[in-house]
């Protein structure tokens, strides 16, 4: 076949156009690891202000590394899992992941290298700005979900910053309870 | 004009590929509704041409084998839709 007439190259061009029309991926979060990322920050964050106020000894401490390591184990072990057996993925999709992975890692980054420049609750809040960014790339996607979420975790930074010290981690781990691991939630249970 | 993207088969899979990342064999058979055979010769065609990168592997112990758009499979997607469009509005 050389050539094709300009009756085909219409047939053609309104079989991209259907195509492209019908395959417009849409983003998945995954909300397991949304569940078990936002709960564990929230318990690292309520842990350390307990430590702080002398409610639980410094050795409950250790625990922190167990459960950062048990999450990230988790998250590489599922994702793997999940990315093989997916018929379809999206560009927008490995992009989030990207963003995902990045924003997070970041945070983590900061947390264990620049703690001196982030002390006490200031790593809990870089954990919480990370969140609200992957919380509001997911809601810039079309997911009405993850805007609200997204905008708890901000509204949290924001309260954690007027009321009393001795409660800002509280605040802030809230706002991760109910922004990121609500949102893990609620994508679960809406799963087809 | 593209002499691979002539064929309707190959060009709607690429055009199925283009939002993607990978996309399984069986779902570019389910999109396209040809049969396993005739997609299979089309796929090899393009994964030939460098259009197409295949991905093999196991899951569950059932054989998955998945397809993305390679930067010069999107490349000639790209110019082949440009000359289709001179040639319709050569036409008009």
């Amino acid at each position: 076949m050389d050539r094709i007439d300009a009756a085909q190259a219409r047939d053609h061009i309104e079989m991209i156009d259907r195509i492209l029309a019908e395959s417009q991926p849409r983003l998945w979060a995954g909300g397991e690891f949304f569940v078990i990322w936002g709960t564990a920050a929230a318990y690292i964050t309520i842990l350390f202000q307990l430590v702080n106020v002398g409610v639980v000894g410094s050795a409950t401490l250790w625990s922190v590394p167990f459960v950062i390591a048990g999450c990230t184990v988790y998250s590489i072990v599922r994702g793997r899992a999940m990315q093989s057996g997916i018929a379809r993925t999206s560009l927008v999709q490995r992009e989030f992941f990207n963003v995902l992975w990045l924003t997070l890692g970041l945070a983590f980054v900061v947390n264990v290298a620049a703690f001196r420049l982030f002390p006490g609750i200031a790593g809990a809040a870089i954990w919480s700005v990370a969140q609200a960014i992957v919380l509001l790339y997911i809601g810039i996607h079309g997911n009405r979900r993850a805007q609200i979420a997204g905008i708890l975790v901000v509204a949290s930074l924001v309260v954690a910053n007027f009321v009393a010290p001795s409660l800002s981690a509280y605040v802030l781990a809230a706002g991760m309870l109910a922004g990121y691991t609500g949102f893990g939630v609620s994508e679960l249970l809406s799963r087809d | 004009m593209d002499e691979l993207l002539l064929s309707k088969v190959r060009l709607g899979v690429v055009a199925e590929l283009l939002n993607f990342d990978w996309v399984a064999f069986s779902e570019l058979v389910r999109a396209l509704d040809v049969s396993n055979g005739n997609l299979g010769a089309h796929m090899s065609k393009l994964v030939d041409a460098g259009y197409v990168e295949e991905q093999k592997s196991f899951v569950n112990r059932r054989p998955l084998t998945r397809y993305r758009l390679t930067k010069r499979g999107r490349d000639a997607f790209a110019s082949h839709v440009s000359e289709l469009q001179a040639l319709l509005k050569e036409a008009t």
